[in-house]
């Protein structure tokens, strides 16, 4: 048996810690808020898929206008190539080799320098260059590789590049000499 | 033949007779008050042991068990928070009543805690050697619980990636396929026969009376797929008086914090209603339920509605006898949300899952017969038939097919030689039918038996010993078996303490979907072929911890355990002589896993206010590639709080894991899964409060829920954004 002095005081001292403890708690759920209070996840940042970088044209070597009915940055999913390829691979769904800037439309001719900006679905590419339209009429045989996106070995090799969704790889340099191009894939 | 008749005909009439015979009983009544403060308890558990007989205190600590034979009887009476007592030679005269005035010790809550799966009998908590953990119903209902795995989600030790459930580390994320922790539905065996899975949503949630949750490798006396551990859910019984229950919830998801994420202008919906009516007539007493279920969901077609029905009937043919048949029906229509298009669309489905939708219909049936033979030794004949269905489809157009049949049988002895041994020994079978498109057709069957001796060695420590030895043989295949041991130690040196060491085995046969898949081209573009030579995983588990309750305020349980795992399957990716990629299950990785954990219960001012911590480590070795397994998080906390005053209930639960280290890249690369590598830390709030009407008379009680207070984003499975904010408001009545 306790006492009524001691029942009293007993139950002060569960109040008192009661009390205590529900600072603690409450203070505790607050810490636990603030922990969870960031986002987690968040939606990254919309970036078109595709590449980039600087193409570097020789000093000199640029042809004379009348042999330079288009100039391209292409972009291709398939490697070694042959001429049966290139045009099934330029007009298939979805096709296999992307041209930049468009068919229509080239990259600045008579310019030391260029940067370009190549939108392309997400992949793996393992054939990149400039290519060179020289005749007026459209066939395989009007056409060259005049740059490549290669090693540093002799001759140089293909380098590949990979895609993901959501990202754009920069630094696809190239340099383009008219007077010396890369091994010809056709 | 005529004799024959005549015979079966006065057979059931003795029988009918004999059951419709009144013999000379007499009966025990009394009254159970608390020990300090003599208010008598309501709703304490009063049974006479080596029987089916017994009852529950009523508002006046009441009590009464009538039409007991004549004889000497065992009394046990437990009530949560307090000491069970035992009351000996209990005599009950013909046509007489036995009265008894009873206290009960007030208790921390923890150590009085009754659990069965740890060795296929009820002992308190304390006196098992290994770790167990239990949720309870009052737990599922508060948490507003709609499937199963979701009331897994704050157990110590345990953590989910998505469906798949994970005890200390031992499963990652196998796609669903293999369980390497075993499911129980009320003792047996309850993993899919094609894939070797948990299904969650077969489980009736709403009659669930506990869950216990039995660490390490356990298949010395349950067998295959307790490699890390076993989940025993158990449901509750036939009600003794009639007794109504209903619960209507609803739910409402709130948008994503980004705009990229809302992808539907309407509001999104999750509710349900359950109903069930259980009483009991005579000897015989059933329980019928029915629920039916809509889940909007947060994401794009992830929606699903189902209905399920789930009867027992349970019949005493005398206080020794008794068997009960339990029945449950699903029926499902789901969308098909593999993984998201990306984390800018993290709640729409890849293009190609955008119509896919998957129609399951599921059912179980089982039955269990136990039967006291004497007050020292009774026995259980229990049976399981599990019958899945499923179809995946597209527009319309049906894709894979798969239907499962599992029958499960056990048969167990408990004999008590004296209070300090006990001996338990049984046998088991199964059997499986497969037919699929995605799988073949193909049998299943198996067969085993088990003994274990528990023996108190000194006054203060009780060893338990145990061995199991399973043989199976799946469709032409040579057939394998395996004898797996286990050894347990507890020691006592007081009442508030425990220590316990203990060693276990586990294996799984592969699933006859690892086995046996084959798809021209899966979800992920990559053809998938079947192995037939894979091999059973096997693990070893090691384990020492203790427990002690201090000034009857707090409980902490601490443990350290190592588990080594071997032929451990995984899907992998490998390239045939065209270089072309392709999807086999193979025995790819041997693992050890070493961690602690600590849990931590505290109890202030009669429990008004409660707390409990949970803090496991684990450090997920794969032993073959020298790194961290897949799909293990190192640490998880959770802790939870909750404050009751007069008739009102708040709580509060966090739950921390931290981030993933390696994930399955060949998923990633393959699926292809867009960002499926976008981790983050798991740092889940939720928050409930409960308020009970019965101060205005009226057996009902009204919750409101916020899951995921903070609207956190996450992933438990890569590609998959985990629930949004969701608030919700429950009412349950009984009457």
């Amino acid at each position: 048996m306790i006492s009524v002095d001691e029942a009293v005081a007993f139950e002060w001292v569960d109040y008192y810690f009661l009390f205590q403890t529900m600072k603690v708690f409450l203070a505790t759920l607050c810490l636990f808020l603030l922990a969870s209070c960031e986002p987690g996840l968040t939606p990254p940042p919309e970036v078109e898929p595709g590449l980039g970088g600087t193409i570097l044209f020789e000093k000199g070597t640029w042809p004379r206008q009348d042999s330079l009915f288009n100039l391209w940055v292409f972009a291709s999913k398939i490697y070694p190539l042959d001429s049966s390829k290139i045009f099934t691979g330029l007009f298939s769904e979805p096709p296999a080799i992307y041209i930049h800037p468009s068919f229509e439309k080239n990259l600045p001719f008579f310019v030391d320098s260029t940067v370009y900006s190549f939108a392309l679905p997400a992949g793996t590419y393992k054939y990149i260059g400039v290519l060179q339209r020289f005749r007026e009429e459209i066939s395989v045989g009007s056409l060259r590789v005049v740059g490549l996106y290669g090693s540093n070995s002799i001759p140089p090799e293909p380098l590949q590049v990979t895609v993901e969704d959501f990202q754009f790889v920069r630094g696809v340099n190239m340099k383009v000499n008219f007077h010396k191009p890369p091994r010809q894939p056709f | 033949m005529r004799s024959t008749i005549f015979h079966t005909i006065l057979g059931l009439s003795l029988f009918v007779i004999s059951l419709s015979a009144q013999p000379v009983v007499g009966s025990i009544a009394g009254k159970v008050v608390d020990a300090e403060t003599a208010q008598p308890l309501t709703g304490a558990n009063i049974v006479l042991r080596g029987t089916f007989m017994g009852t529950a205190t009523g508002l006046q600590g009441e009590f009464r068990i009538s039409k007991i034979p004549p004889g000497t009887y065992t009394l046990v009476v437990s009530m949560i928070g307090y000491q069970r007592i035992v009351v000996d030679q209990v005599a009950v005269v013909a046509s007489k009543e036995q009265f008894l005035s009873l206290k009960l010790m007030p208790t921390f809550i923890e150590t009085e805690q009754v659990v069965i799966t740890a060795n296929r009998r009820e002992q308190s908590l304390q006196d098992v050697p290994v770790s167990v953990s239990t949720v309870t119903a009052k737990m599922i209902a508060e948490r507003n619980t709609v499937t199963l795995d979701d009331a897994l989600r704050y157990v110590p030790g345990v953590n989910m990636t998505y469906d798949q459930v994970n005890i200390r580390g031992s499963s990652g994320y196998s796609r669903g396929v293999g369980s390497r922790v075993l499911l129980l539905l009320d003792g047996l065996p309850f993993l899919t026969g094609d894939t070797g899975e948990i299904n969650w949503e077969t489980i009736p949630v709403y009659q669930v009376e506990r869950i216990e949750i039995v660490k390490g490798a356990g298949s010395a006396l349950y067998g295959s797929s307790a490699l890390g551990g076993v989940i025993n859910v158990i449901t509750r019984d036939v009600q003794d008086s009639p007794e109504l229950r209903i619960r209507l919830y609803t739910g409402l998801y709130d948008q994503p914090r980004f705009s990229e994420w809302r992808w539907s202008t309407k509001s999104r919906f999750n509710s349900g209603l359950l109903a069930t009516y259980s009483n009991k007539t005579g000897a015989l007493g059933y329980l019928l339920s029915a629920t039916r279920t809509v889940d909007d969901s947060y994401r794009q077609n992830d929606a699903y509605h189902r209905w399920s029905l789930y009867s027992k009937l349970r019949y005493d043919f005398s206080s020794s006898q008794s068997i009960t048949v339990t029945a449950n029906y699903l029926q499902r229509v789901h969308g098909n949300f593999f993984w998201w298009r990306n984390l800018r669309e993290a709640t729409k489905p890849a293009d190609d899952q955008l119509d896919g939708q998957v129609d399951s219909r599921r059912g179980n049936i089982g039955i269990s017969y136990k039967e006291f033979l004497s007050e020292k030794f009774f026995y259980t004949v229990k049976g399981i038939y599990f019958v899945n269905y499923w179809e995946d489809s597209k527009l319309g157009k049906r894709n894979y097919i798969s239907t499962s049949h599992l029958a499960n049988l056990d048969v167990q002895g408990t004999y008590e030689f004296s209070k300090e041994n006990v001996l338990t020994f049984g046998v088991a079978g199964n059997y499986d039918l497969v037919d699929a498109n995605l799988f073949g057709k193909h049998p299943g069957v198996g067969a085993a038996a088990y003994v274990q001796d528990e023996v108190e060695l000194l006054p203060k420590l009780k060893a338990t010993a145990g061995l199991r030895f399973d043989w199976q043989k799946v469709s032409v295949l040579p057939s394998t078996s395996q004898v797996n041991p286990k050894l347990g130690f507890v020691y006592s040196p007081d009442r508030e303490t425990s220590l316990r060491a203990s060693f276990g085995s586990g294996f799984r046969y592969p699933a006859i979907g690892e086995l046996y898949i084959e798809s021209p081209q899966n979800i992920s573009n990559v053809p998938v072929l079947p192995n037939v030579d894979l091999l059973i995983e096997q693990s070893v588990s090691f384990e020492i911890g203790g427990s002690r309750s201090l000034a009857d305020r707090f409980f902490v349980d601490a443990a350290v355990f190592t588990s080594s795992f071997k032929n451990l399957i995984e899907p992998g990716v490998a390239f045939n002589e065209r270089n072309e990629a392709y999807i086999k299950f193979d025995n790819v990785t041997k693992a050890r896993i070493t961690g602690g954990e600590v849990g931590l219960r505290i109890e202030w001012w009669k429990k008004v206010l409660s707390s409990d911590l949970g803090y496991t480590y684990i450090w997920p070795r794969d032993l073959n590639e020298n790194a961290i397994l897949k799909f293990r998080p190192r640490h998880m906390f959770y802790v939870s709080g909750s404050l009751s005053y007069d008739h009102l209930r708040t709580s509060a639960d966090f739950r921390y894991l931290s981030r993933v280290e390696r994930i399955d890249e060949n998923l990633v690369r393959f699926a292809p899964i867009i960002h499926g590598d976008q981790l983050v830390p798991i740092k889940v709030v939720d928050v409930r409060a409960w308020y009970e009407l019965v101060g205005l008379g009226l057996p009902i009680r009204i919750g409101f829920n916020v899951n995921n207070l903070t609207n956190y984003h996450y992933v438990e499975l890569i590609g998959n954004l985990a629930p949004v904010r969701t608030y919700f408001i429950t009412v349950d009545g009984v009457w």
